[in-house]
Order: C-alpha cells, then sequence, then structure tokens
C-alpha cells in the first residue's frame, strides 16, 4: 500500500492469481470492457504471440473521490503456466490483497492446489501467509459441463474458509462480486491494521 | 523519515507526507531542467508512480511506472542468476528516437529518466546521481507530520466506498 499525503491517494495492489488459463485476463478484460472510461486506465497485457500472458496484465481503476481520499486500485495478472514461476514471484512485490482464479474443470483440480502451493510460498517471501492475508477465491468456468461441485473446490481449495465465488467470467457473471470483495477485504484489513 | 511500516502481518506500508512529496516533486523538476529529459518518474518498487515532471501528456505514466517495477523486479532476478548477489543499480534501454534510464532510489524507490537520443547519457548519468542523493536527503528528512492515519480510513470510509463500487459496476 502506497499513501501519498499530498495528493490524498491511496493506492492498492491486488494480484489476481491462478493456474494457467483459468481466466485471471478475462477477469480484467471484462472489468476493462465495462467500466466507464473515466474510472479506467489502459489496460496493457504482456502477451506471447498465442496469447497467453507472458509477464503480467495491469489496469488502474479508481472511484473518484471518497471522503477527500482518492482509492487507486492497481489490478495486475500473473502468467500460469508454471515455468513462469519467477515473473509470479516479482509481481507480487507490494501486493495488497489477492484473486484466486481457480478452474472448475476436475483434470484442473491438481494445477489448482499446485498454484495455491506456489502463491503460499511466494507469499511468505514478502513476509506473507494466506492464513491471514485478504484474498478470496473464484470458482471459474462454472458454465462448463462436469465441474466438480462447489463442495469439492471449496473442500480442497478454501482450507482458511475465505470468500469464494463462483463464476463464468467470459460473461462477466460473478467478476465484479469477486472484485468487490477483496477490495472490501483489503480496506477492512488495511483498517485493522492501523 | 518516509514511513515505511512493517504492519502487523509483516506487510509494507509506504506514506509519504506533503513536505516529503513537494521537495520529491522539485528535484524532478529541477532534473528535468538540467538534463531536458522528455519525461521523469519517480515510482515505488510495487509499481505506483509518485510525482513526475516534463512532457507526459502523451505518455502513460501509470503504466510505465507499473512496467519499470516490472523491469527491475525481472532484472534483480536475473542478476540472481548470473550470479550478481547486488541488484542492478541502473538499467538503460536504447532506442531510436528516444532512450530510457532507469535507476533506483535506495531499495523501496526508482527514477525514469526519458531522454531524446540527441542528449548524452553520461549528462543524464551526472545529473540523475545528483538528483537520486537529493532524493534520498528528502525522504529522509521530510518531518512527520500529525497522525491522521487513523482517520484515513475509517469505517465510514468503507462504507462508502463500496457504494462507489456498487456504483461503479453496475
Amino acid at each position: 500500500m502506497f499513501i501519498n499525503w499530498a495528493l490524498q491517494e491511496i493506492n492498492l495492489k491486488i494480484v489476481y492469481y491462478g493456474p494457467g488459463m483459468s481466466g485471471k485476463t478475462t477477469n480484467l478484460e471484462y472489468i476493462h470492457s465495462k467500466l466507464d472510461p473515466s474510472l479506467k486506465g489502459e489496460l496493457v497485457s504482456l502477451k506471447t504471440k498465442e496469447d497467453r500472458t507472458i509477464f503480467f496484465d495491469f489496469m488502474q481503476i479508481e472511484v473518484g473521490r471518497i471522503k477527500g481520499k482518492k482509492p487507486k486500485f492497481n489490478l495486475y495478472t500473473v502468467p500460469g503456466q508454471v515455468y513462469y514461476a519467477s515473473s509470479r514471484k516479482v509481481i507480487l512485490n507490494g501486493v495488497d490483497g489477492i484473486v484466486f482464479v481457480a478452474d472448475s474443470q476436475p483434470h484442473r483440480m491438481e494445477a489448482n492446489i499446485e498454484t495455491l502451493l506456489d502463491l503460499e510460498e511466494n507469499l511468505k517471501q514478502e513476509g506473507h501467509s494466506l492464513e491471514n492475508f485478504p484474498w478470496v477465491i473464484q470458482y471459474n468456468k462454472r458454465d462448463l459441463p462436469g465441474v466438480e461441485p462447489v463442495e469439492v473446490l471449496q473442500k480442497r481449495l478454501n482450507f482458511f474458509d475465505v470468500p469464494s465465488f463462483e463464476a463464468v467470467a467470459v460473461r462477466g457473471e460473478g467478476v465484479f462480486d469477486t472484485l468487490k470483495a477483496v477490495i472490501n477485504l483489503v480496506v477492512r484489513h488495511v483498517q485493522d491494521q492501523l | 523519515m518516509v514511513q515505511t511500516r512493517k504492519l502487523k502481518d509483516g506487510s509494507r506500508q509506504v506514506i509519504l507526507n506533503s513536505k516529503q512529496y513537494d521537495a520529491i516533486t522539485k528535484v524532478l523538476s529541477e532534473l528535468a531542467t538540467k538534463t531536458k529529459a522528455s519525461a521523469i518518474l519517480f515510482a515505488d518498487m510495487s509499481g505506483q508512480l509518485i510525482s513526475q515532471r516534463g512532457n507526459t501528456d502523451e505518455m502513460n505514466t501509470t503504466v510505465l511506472s507499473a512496467l519499470a517495477a516490472s523491469d527491475f523486479a525481472a532484472t534483480s532476478e536475473m542478476a540472481k542468476l548470473v550470479g550478481e548477489e547486488a541488484k542492478f543499480k541502473l538499467l538503460f534501454h536504447e532506442g531510436e528516437k528516444r532512450n530510457v534510464y532507469l535507476s533506483n532510489v535506495g531499495d523501496d524507490f526508482f527514477l525514469v529518466v526519458v531522454f531524446d537520443v540527441s542528449v548524452t547519457l553520461g549528462l543524464i548519468r551526472i545529473y540523475t546521481k545528483k538528483a537520486i542523493e537529493d532524493l534520498l536527503a528528502a525522504l529522509k528528512e521530510g518531518k512527520e507530520e500529525g497522525g491522521d492515519r487513523e482517520k484515513m480510513i475509517d469505517s465510514d470510509f468503507s462504507s462508502l466506498l463500496g457504494d462507489a463500487l456498487d456504483d461503479a459496476f453496475k
């Protein structure tokens, strides 16, 4: 978190984390497509020519002044593929909140778990732990046939009982609920920490 | 001293007061005048832009800061891989029309200088070095302001923010 008293700005960094192809970029693309232009900056995506995130996506959103203060939310995604581990680590620098985008398909369960462990490992290096850090889970791709029941996903992934949301990010379902929840958690967390 | 507070959960919170902000902006203005740089940005290592000077109207400096921070982060990983124990101190990108010179300011901040190829790198290096010293001094010296921090984010703020988000996400 970065607070600039002179400009009354509060900058918060939120990172979308999750296995490859789980829909992290899709979340940001949907948010970008729906927000009023006055509230959002450019969506920058560092992609390979195959359209996979190689480094990160970035977008800043604002909601105007609140009690004279100007909160700004910097949203980032990380590349999901296993071999971009070091990119994921560096993007977590200074992170204030996390959205874990899980893929609801049964064959992606192992990837979800592996990425969650990778997240915990990287958070540790930032001095955090999933146990007491503001984060939420989004169970994405709920529209696909044969997805795992939410109860199974909850049991396997949500071991700290954080807020969770079902989503179909390509259609925008659950996208704003997820973002709002993580922002609320981050702000509450900041309040508690002061 | 710029307030870099370790919070209970171990996370880092950076708070900059008005005096420090003014001092930083002054250093950037001087650097811009002396080097004739097209743009100068001062940002936090997590990618958050703090202050900017020069001709930045046509430039998306928010994104530039985010990219520059990642540039630093990526090259510091690179440094480890090639057996360099410290982080690389400066990064230089050479273009046909413009060059970009990035240098860290302490551990938590960095400076981006965008300049025309007609300006010599030596000049940029000399003045940037001086500016970094001044910036470090400004960050160190700024006096603490009365602790209104608790009031910055109160429960009222949270609920108003909730409303604003509902509005924005309609």
